[in-house]
């Protein structure tokens, strides 16, 4: 068989969904409107998870008590992603990063920003694991995520 | 082969739920563990009946079902259709390997795009999703035979309706709860000609959990251990236009279910049966397939009344589909109903008999591109 | 342990970009193949499971319905079981609980992916959850480098000898590919050109990265029965474990991985296994980045926890090494993501029947297949061997 009749069509798949949130995750984006990150502590195991859950994953007991957690923390680890792919929320080159929130028991995934990222061995000298790092708030709030707009560097 | 028993059951109220998925899949799985008097970590292995991205607009939806199944380092797995998850849970237990298995199924419809969207995607991309095939436009084509072979009427049909929703407003768990008449069936919109709106199923949020458990164990779980007694599932071709619509593979899942379970006459032996019904029609013709009723005879069975609550073998005494339709958690939902009749545990919607043995049955798929049936027994 | 159960028969298809045949084609491809090996046709198969990477990769829902001719499946029970990377263990593990039961006697199992077809990473991302990881996902070697250097930090390995033993890992798995003809990258690669390839996501490089594939497998069980009297060298089920950790990422320790830890420790005892690298004569490790398969050496117990580097750069797991790893060239040459974790464990099959051909390990009895899945959350494990 030829070459040319390895046709190939060509198509995108598109659905909307309308995710509920829950009170738990609401509450935390409400909060984040307000700048403070909160995190939920499990009465069995004394965990505090960022982001808060409803239930501890690992006692399966529900969480109630909410907690107010450091908007500064320490970098457990990082990636300089500067690989486009469809759909992409966040421009490249930009650093994800697991922060471990002064306060918290667990990893909390964010962006590290605010210094010049164009230039990755730059970069490199600059972010380091256990490097602490602090949140930086938008200043338009809308109640997701990106209300904190990044974390940078503590110097 | 190792015995099998349900030993308890959860389902999430068929109301709308405004908690996140899995808020909404934990509250089922502890409360199911409470009734057992279990911790997560006592459960031997945990299995969740999900379906991925199309019905939750996650991939690999068992990642984020994982901590609300609370399978936190447990042995696990997930299956796609819940029937199938309920087997392989049974599977489990049977090999040997496990005294306990919880299986979860679980969706928000709300959440999601109407079923006519989301089935349209078992479509190929280059022959049946272009032509504008999805579950309801099949459905109405396989409706329109069945019409024409048998001579069934659109109003037999539409009895389907008016039982299965009046069933539904004894069930606490159901989803649409709203006396419809066969002229307000009739009258309803003609969205998929013959097909008209209150004969398709709605979309329906719902988490619903089974606990399974060997012989010993049950016992010791419940006095009221409900038995897996038979199993068969089949599947069949792809495209509608290679098969006969009217005479699908549930004879054969069927045909398999009974001789596990050592059936010969099913509508003597079976009590009550909870089936899969996404369009009211398809309740008459699974019934045929089932041997419930002989060929043809699916408009005679809703007109002789033996199919209502308080008839010789109620089908659907839950509401069935038509009131609530939790896509891929529908099949449990059709099995933990059919062990609450086994159990006398079914409420308001209880049938007035001795039930000792029930059928629960789950499809999906084209038309009914692939069967299940699980029959249970005290 | 239950009834005894077998594989036996596997088939692969030739993995890579198969933009020459359609996707059922190429599952089909992969069942001719498991059958004619076993020496049995379809009239013989009770019962068949698939799975499948996300929907999303190939944008087509629920494809047990879609393959229904081409996996074999017309008139038989069916079983649709995925667990996202790690579906390929997952789909083996049911196969087997399927006939372990007694509900079957001969189950065909099979996994397959078609990443030609759609956007790999893309797909991947829709695995987090949309209201908190999922901006600032990359994909999967946005968290396999998050993991990797995380795991360095931890056990101070000190980045130069990370990148050398990465290096070497990446160079074997490549000279091991060039013996397997159903491998999707088969060039030889130096230790300076892994070094100097293109960053991915820093430190990770090119060719520490597996490629996308499209490629499907299909493996036959069976019980203890059938396999005596259909297969003259069957490849014994010995053990097998599953386990996952939280959903977000962030909240396990992934430097240490308890899901893989705990998974193999399963299997392992259901095995009889104590010490892994003594009594392993061969391991196929779900590798899709060089870095990683350090960690899961650790996890698996092959090795003491950070010094994964030092057996690789003493050639512990190369071929002709104290515990051959991937001679097929692993998940970094071939990654056809829902078949992958199969392909793991048929390649272990071929292994302990001596059936590997050219990239046969002597000798070879005991076997460890393993694959990874979700936002590094799943493991799955299964050892088989020669011996009932």
């Amino acid at each position: 068989m030829s070459k040319e009749e390895h046709r190939i069509v060509k198509g995108q798949v598109m659905v909307p969904y309308e995710l509920a949130l829950g009170r738990t995750w609401c509450h935390f984006f409400d909060c984040l409107k307000e700048e403070k990150i909160m995190g939920k502590k499990c009465r069995k195991c004394s965990r505090v998870l960022v982001p808060p859950r409803s239930f501890c994953p690992r006692c399966f007991e529900d969480m109630e008590e909410w907690v107010e957690v450091s908007q500064e923390g320490v970098v457990e680890t990082w990636v300089y992603v500067n690989m486009p792919f469809f759909a992409q929320e966040l421009k490249i080159p930009f650093i994800s990063a697991q922060i471990r929130l002064d306060g918290s028991d667990s990893g909390f995934i964010h962006q590290i920003a605010g210094i010049d990222l164009s230039d990755f061995d730059k970069v490199r000298e600059r972010v380091k694991l256990g490097d602490r790092v602090r949140a930086v708030w938008s200043t338009e709030k809308k109640g997701n995520i990106l209300d904190i707009a990044y974390f940078e560097p503590v110097k | 082969m190792r015995r099998v028993a349900i030993t308890h059951v959860a389902q999430s109220s068929g109301v709308e739920s405004k908690e996140s998925l899995m808020d909404f899949t934990y509250a089922i799985n502890k409360e199911i563990l409470d009734k057992a008097g279990l911790k997560r970590e006592e459960v031997g292995c945990i299995i969740a009946g999900a379906a991925d991205i199309f019905h939750s607009g996650l991939s690999c939806a068992n990642a984020f079902d994982w901590d609300g199944i609370g399978a936190f380092l447990k042995e696990g797995s997930r299956a796609e259709e819940s029937a199938f998850s309920f087997i392989y849970g049974c599977m489990r237990i049977m090999s040997g390997h496990f005294d306990t298995v919880l299986v979860t199924a679980l969706v928000k419809g709300s959440e999601n795009p109407d079923n006519d969207a989301i089935t349209s995607f078992y479509g190929d991309p280059f022959y049946l999703r272009p032509v504008g095939l999805n579950e309801s436009a099949v459905a109405a084509m396989q409706m329109r035979q069945y019409l024409e072979r048998y001579g069934i009427t659109e109003e037999q049909c539409a009895k389907v309706v008016v039982k299965n929703r009046g069933n539904a407003l004894f069930n606490p768990y159901a989803h649409v709860k709203k006396r419809v008449s066969i002229k307000d069936v009739m009258d309803s919109e003609r969205i998929y000609d013959p097909l008209k709106t209150l004969e398709c199923s709605p979309k329906s949020d719902g988490v619903v959990a089974v606990l399974l458990a060997s012989e010993k164990r049950a016992r010791k779980l419940t006095g009221k251990p409900v038995w897996l007694t038979g199993y068969g599932s089949s599947m069949d071709h792809f495209i509608p236009g290679d098969r006969d619509l009217l005479n699908g593979q549930l004879k054969t899942a069927a045909a398999r279910a009974y001789k596990m379970a050592g059936i010969r006459d099913p509508q003597k032996k079976i009590d009550v049966a909870e089936i899969c019904e996404p369009y009211a029609f398809q309740e008459l013709l699974w019934c045929e397939h089932l041997g419930i009723c002989s060929e043809g005879q699916g408009g005679k069975l809703i007109d002789s009344g033996m199919t209502q609550m308080d008839g010789a073998l109620p089908v659907n005494p839950s509401g069935g589909v038509l009131a609530t339709n939790p896509y891929p958690a529908r099949g449990l939902y059709r099995i933990a109903e059919a062990a609450l009749q086994i159990k006398g545990q079914a409420g308001e919607h209880q049938v007035d008999k001795k039930v000792r043995t029930a059928l629960a049955h789950s499809t999906h798929g084209f038309g009914g591109q692939c069967h299940s049936v699980v029959i249970l027994s005290s | 342990m239950g009834k005894a159960v077998a594989i036996i028969g596997t088939g692969q298809t030739k993995h890579g970009r198969r933009s020459d045949v359609c996707y059922p084609d190429l599952v089909r491809e992969s069942v001719t193949t498991a059958l004619q090996d076993a020496g049995i046709t379809l009239k013989d198969i009770d019962g068949v499971v698939l799975g499948t990477m996300p929907s999303m990769m190939e944008g087509v829902s629920s494809t047990h319905f879609y393959f229904a001719e081409a996996m074999g499946a017309l008139n038989k029970p069916v079983m649709k079981v995925e667990t996202c990377g790690s579906t390929g263990q997952s789909i083996g593990h049911c196969g087997y609980y399927w006939v372990a039961s007694g509900m079957a006697d001969i189950v065909l199992v099979v996994g397959s992916e078609k990443m030609s077809e759609g956007d790999g990473q893309a797909t991947m991302t829709t695995v987090f959850d949309p209201f908190f990881q999922r901006t600032f996902a990359a994909g999967a070697p946005g968290v396999f480098t998050m993991q990797s250097m995380e795991w360095m930090y931890r056990f101070n390995i000190p980045e130069d000898k990370g990148r050398e033993a990465a290096a070497m890992i990446s160079v074997s798995n490549h000279d091991n590919a060039m013996d397997n003809p159903h491998a999707h990258i088969r060039v030889r690669v130096t230790m300076d050109e892994v070094k100097n390839a293109r960053i991915i996501t820093y430190p990770v490089r090119l060719l520490d990265v597996c490629p996308a594939s499209d490629g499907a497998c299909a493996v036959i069980f069976a019980s203890e029965e059938k396999a005596k009297k259909i297969c003259k060298k069957p490849a014994w089920i010995k053990g097998l474990g599953f386990r996952g950790e939280e959903f977000f990422y962030g909240e396990s320790d992934k430097a240490i991985w308890m899901s893989a830890t705990e998974a193999a420790k399963e299997a392992y005892k259901q095995a009889g296994i104590r010490n892994p690298l003594k009594e392993l004569d061969v391991a196929e490790i779900y590798n899709p980045f060089t870095y990683q398969e350090m960690i899961f050496y650790e996890c698996l117990g092959l090795c003491p926890r950070g010094e994964a580097p030092d057996y690789v750069l003493k050639g512990t797991f190369k071929k002709g090494g104290q515990l051959p790893c991937c001679p097929s060239g692993g998940t970094l040459c071939s990654n056809p993501i829902g078949a992958t974790g199969l392909i793991r464990l048929a390649e272990a099959a071929l292994q302990v029947t001596g059936k590997a051909g050219a990239r046969q390990v002597g000798g070879a009895k005991l076997a460890l297949s393993h694959a990874m899945g979700g936002v590094d959350q799943f493991n799955g494990v299964t050892i088989v061997g020669s011996k009932l």
